[in-house]
């Protein structure tokens, strides 16, 4: 598994968040922000990470005519449930202290958070169970 | 209504790539001229060793450094530091990787550390126009 394969996908993902942010300013981050004050988001995060890092892993399998290891498939399984979980702990707590710190525009402010952090959670959800992956990598090449 | 401030930070982060590609490209061609020799000099060549690693972790370094000159809460820029630093830090890493299996005589695949790196630099750069147009985003909301 190298880094390379997983990085297209990211980069492929920030490029369409990045237009879609540019076209659509207004309508894209209220969808977000929507999506998490229904607790529709994370869900959704988790989702698209999981079948995303899954094709990712079947496609790169494939091209290297290689089978898909069980320790891989159980990190890809698990991580980018644990990574959307504890960034929507981490984004909660970014809310609360951003509300409880108070000052102007707090709720355009507060937004931009949301919409900070989905973006930040979608990268990491995707690329770190690839890295875990690749780290460990040199350790099962030793024992083996 | 597009957002057209935004695409300002997809040219800034564009121009990233004048010293990074067209300087050593121009420079190269300069050298084959005074010196009459015929060497080959598209990009895959010039950065076979995966030189592309390095000038994504400067590029990196200068979106963190901007995240912490931001008004995002501590979360938010910790966890886009940590991710960047990171996928800045796995770019270098396979320059690193490339000249360690050159200096010991172990199996050395230019093409795999070309594609890496390329991939790798494509990610940091897609990230960096992604986080630089929330930012961008953010201080707007925040001079309301």
């Amino acid at each position: 598994m190298r880094l390379g394969d997983a990085s297209e996908a990211v980069a492929v993902l920030s490029f369409a968040f990045a237009l879609l942010l540019v076209f659509f300013p207004v309508v894209f981050p209220q969808m977000i922000v929507r999506s998490w004050q229904r607790g529709q988001l994370t869900p959704m995060m988790a989702v698209f990470a999981f079948l995303l890092d899954t094709c990712l892993y079947l496609r790169v399998a494939y091209l290297q005519s290689a089978k898909p290891k069980p320790v891989a498939a159980a990190c890809l399984g698990s991580l980018p449930l644990l990574v959307v979980g504890g960034l929507s702990v981490l984004l909660r707590s970014a809310v609360y202290h951003s509300l409880s710190r108070g000052g102007t525009n707090l709720q355009a402010r507060v937004d931009e958070e949301i919409l900070a952090h989905t973006y930040l959670g979608l990268v990491s959800a995707v690329f770190l169970p690839f890295l875990v992956i690749r780290l460990l990598q040199p350790f099962k090449a030793a024992n083996s | 209504m597009p957002g057209w401030t935004s695409l300002k930070w997809l040219l800034w982060t564009s121009l990233y790539l004048v010293p990074v590609v067209f300087l050593p490209w121009a420079i190269s061609r300069t050298w084959v001229y005074h010196h009459n020799q015929e060497l080959p000099l598209n990009p895959q060549q010039l950065f076979r060793r995966g030189e592309l690693g390095l000038p994504s972790l400067i590029l990196a370094c200068s979106v963190i450094w901007n995240l912490l000159q931001s008004q995002f809460m501590v979360h938010t820029i910790a966890l886009g530091s940590v991710i960047m630093g990171l996928c800045g830090i796995m770019a270098a890493a396979v320059w690193v990787e490339t000249y360690c299996r050159q200096a010991s005589g172990r199996d050395l695949r230019p093409e795999r550390a070309w594609r890496d790196s390329r991939s790798l630099a494509l990610l940091v750069f897609s990230m960096a126009s992604v986080l630089q147009i929330l930012l961008d985003r953010f201080e707007s909301v925040v001079r309301q």
